[in-house]
């Protein structure tokens, strides 16, 4: 075992005193609210836990089957179960206060005034270290809304900044024509940082019964090692747009996946869909990203960052375009 | 077919304890291949073997490859503190599966559980009747041999569609007081559904453990349900049902089970994971059960 290196400073600043001790997290949606983890594996190792998808009244979620399994990778079609913020704030927090990693509620809503509420209801409260804003879910309906047009996506984080005095995350969409241009309006309209990305809608068909597998219009999001690639252009492009910081998520299952979004143009990562098949893996990634660091005698991880993202005025290929 | 029960139901099913689980590689200690691509696979894995529970559950992680990516659910089938081994009763279904039969004695599989909350065991010795349908056997080989050490007398209706699809009779713990066996095709024990065999047990049957597809869960929630008014008291029934499975742990929220509640209503979900697989069979919305798919796609 390599000694950390006492060069090494692994922490990572969000903003508005919000200090990761590294730089690797859990996505939304994949560690609940932190508490089967807390019971099985521990969490004093994370950077930071990213909550469970918060709404206003508690929602059952959609009916099953919500999960399909595709080619290095799987759908969901969850429907944002949860307990509601009420619960969220008053039986949650006071848990999350005794630990010492940071909890950033996620938080998700159909119009404004229900993310308003949302975020207000938790300001101030104890163990609530930050809030996701998720502008981008893609299993209820209307929540995509805010995360594809840059004007709204601008309007709705521009409300809730003013609502909250917490950190403010904004969580992108990849299902979007110009992730570039959401990222640079919500960052204008007041966020903290970012993140991207959330999942990629996507779907499994059934050649037996001649329709999709997952129920209603079929649709899910797309998670897994499948969505790495997509998410490390789009966290590219999405670095060169802004300055504030951006957290980097998508197919990241090892040590090397999560370096990978450092390189990119990521300050911190989460890692998601990975918890379930391996719910030890964060623990290895954090391990394993400490050694790197010490055995590149890095003293801060923004260091391996690809030069050429700190060139803006440099020539941008597009296969886009091709 | 849905009961009307309250719509609390959810608070009425206790919770999996995740403090217990742990995460192994371990080595398969042998392959005893069955008719078809039936065959029960043994695991070295002492902690394991200690902490299983009957009706409790593991996540195995064949190889750790991208595709297939998630882990898949197995009931605890033996678990044998003795000689530090666990076995599943298992059939190929997909690619995980076919890759387990092909295993060696040797080779390593990273084993995720206990998990899941099991069957209920009696607080005094009476009669349980275990009735399985297929694959539905596995976790009954551990649920008699615990009910029998508590002084328990078990009877085992053992079904499947054709003999070769039925548990083994040389599987069966010895203890086991009476063994019916039923076939769709009269090709093993009687003609017929497990169901057939069900109403001469139940009189003097505290408890009914039931396993098997959702449809045969079903026609025996009913057939007691039916039979209820003439015992008394009627056994409870508890069924160990499938549904498609992510974690496994209660995070991923992917195996919503129906729970029945007045109709009319919002849904109401529980996890499969957590509060099951193992429910008391009055509390699940049997319509909304059979609607869904039981495995994962």
């Amino acid at each position: 075992m390599s000694a950390i290196s006492p060069a090494l400073d692994p922490r990572v600043d969000l903003g508005r005193g919000l200090v990761l001790a590294n730089p690797v997290g859990v996505a939304s949606g994949t560690f609940g609210f932190g508490f089967e983890a807390e019971a099985m594996n521990g969490i004093d190792h994370l950077g930071a836990i990213f909550s469970k998808g918060t709404t206003l009244r508690p929602r059952e979620g959609n009916r099953p089957p919500r999960i399909a399994e595709t080619a290095a990778g799987m759908l969901n079609s969850i429907g944002l179960q949860n307990p509601g913020v009420e619960v969220v704030a008053r039986d949650y927090a006071p848990r999350w206060a005794r630990w010492t990693v940071p909890v950033i509620v996620n938080v998700a809503g159909s119009d404004i005034n229900e993310y308003v509420e949302v975020v207000s209801r938790l300001d101030g409260v104890e163990g609530v270290s930050g809030l996701e804003l998720n502008i981008s879910c893609p299993n209820i309906a209307h929540g995509l809304d805010f995360g594809t047009e840059p004007g709204a996506a601008a309007r709705c984080v521009a409300e809730v900044r003013a609502a909250t005095t917490l950190p403010l995350v904004v969580k992108l969409s990849p299902n979007v024509t110009d992730v570039a241009e959401v990222a640079r309006a919500v960052e204008d309209a007041g966020a903290d940082a970012l993140s991207a990305v959330n999942t990629y809608v996507g779907m499994k068909i059934s050649l037996d019964r001649q329709q999709p597998v997952l129920p209603g219009m079929g649709m899910g999001g797309l998670s897994g090692p499948a969505v790495k690639p997509l998410a490390l252009a789009v966290v590219a492009k999405v670095r060169r747009a802004i300055a504030i910081p951006l957290i980097g998520i998508g197919g990241i299952a090892t040590t090397a996946d999560a370096l990978e979004f450092l390189v990119a143009g990521a300050d911190a990562v989460q890692v998601g869909t990975a918890n379930f098949n391996n719910p030890g893996v964060s623990r290895e990634i954090v391990a394993g990203c400490l050694a790197y660091g010490a055995q590149l005698r890095l003293h801060r991880f923004s260091e391996l960052r690809w030069q050429e993202l700190d060139h803006p005025g440099s020539q941008e290929p597009d296969p886009d375009q091709d | 077919m849905s009961q009307v029960v309250s719509a609390t139901a959810k608070q009425l099913i206790g919770e999996s304890q995740l403090s217990r689980v742990i995460d192994e590689e371990v080595e398969c200690a042998s392959v005893l291949a069955l008719e078809g691509d039936l065959f029960q696979i043994s695991f070295h894995a002492p902690e394991l073997s200690r902490r299983a529970q009957p009706g409790e559950f593991a996540q195995i992680w064949v190889e750790q490859t991208h595709t297939p990516l998630l882990r898949r659910p197995y009931s605890f089938s033996r678990a044998d503190p003795g000689t530090g081994e666990i076995a599943f009763y298992v059939g190929v279904v997909g690619e995980g599966s076919r890759r387990l039969r092909g295993f060696a004695p040797g080779q390593r599989a990273r084993i995720l559980g206990p998990l899941g909350r099991g069957f209920s065991l009696p607080q005094r010795p009476g009669r349980s009747v275990l009735i399985s349908g297929g694959l539905g056997a596995a976790p009954f080989p551990l649920l008699a041999q615990v009910l029998l050490q508590r002084g328990e007398e078990v009877a085992w209706i053992n079904g499947a569609r054709t003999s070769s699809e039925l548990y083994p009779e040389e599987l069966v713990p010895e203890a086991v007081n009476q063994v019916i066996r039923f076939t769709e095709d009269a090709s093993a024990g009687s003609l017929g559904r497990v169901t057939a065999g069900l109403g001469p047990q139940l009189s003097g049957t505290q408890r009914v453990y039931a396993c098997g597809p959702n449809p045969m869960l079903a026609a025996v929630f009913q057939s007691i349900a039916e039979a209820a008014s003439k015992l008394a008291p009627a056994p409870e029934l508890e069924v160990s049902i499938e549904a498609p499975m992510g974690c496994g742990f209660g995070t991923c929220l992917g195996c919503a089970v129906p729970l029945c509640q007045s109709h009319g209503g919002p849904p109401l979900f529980g996890l499969c994971c957590r509060q099951g697989p193992v429910f008391p069979a009055a509390m699940l919305d049997w319509e909304g059960l059979l609607a869904q798919p039981a495995h994962l796609e």
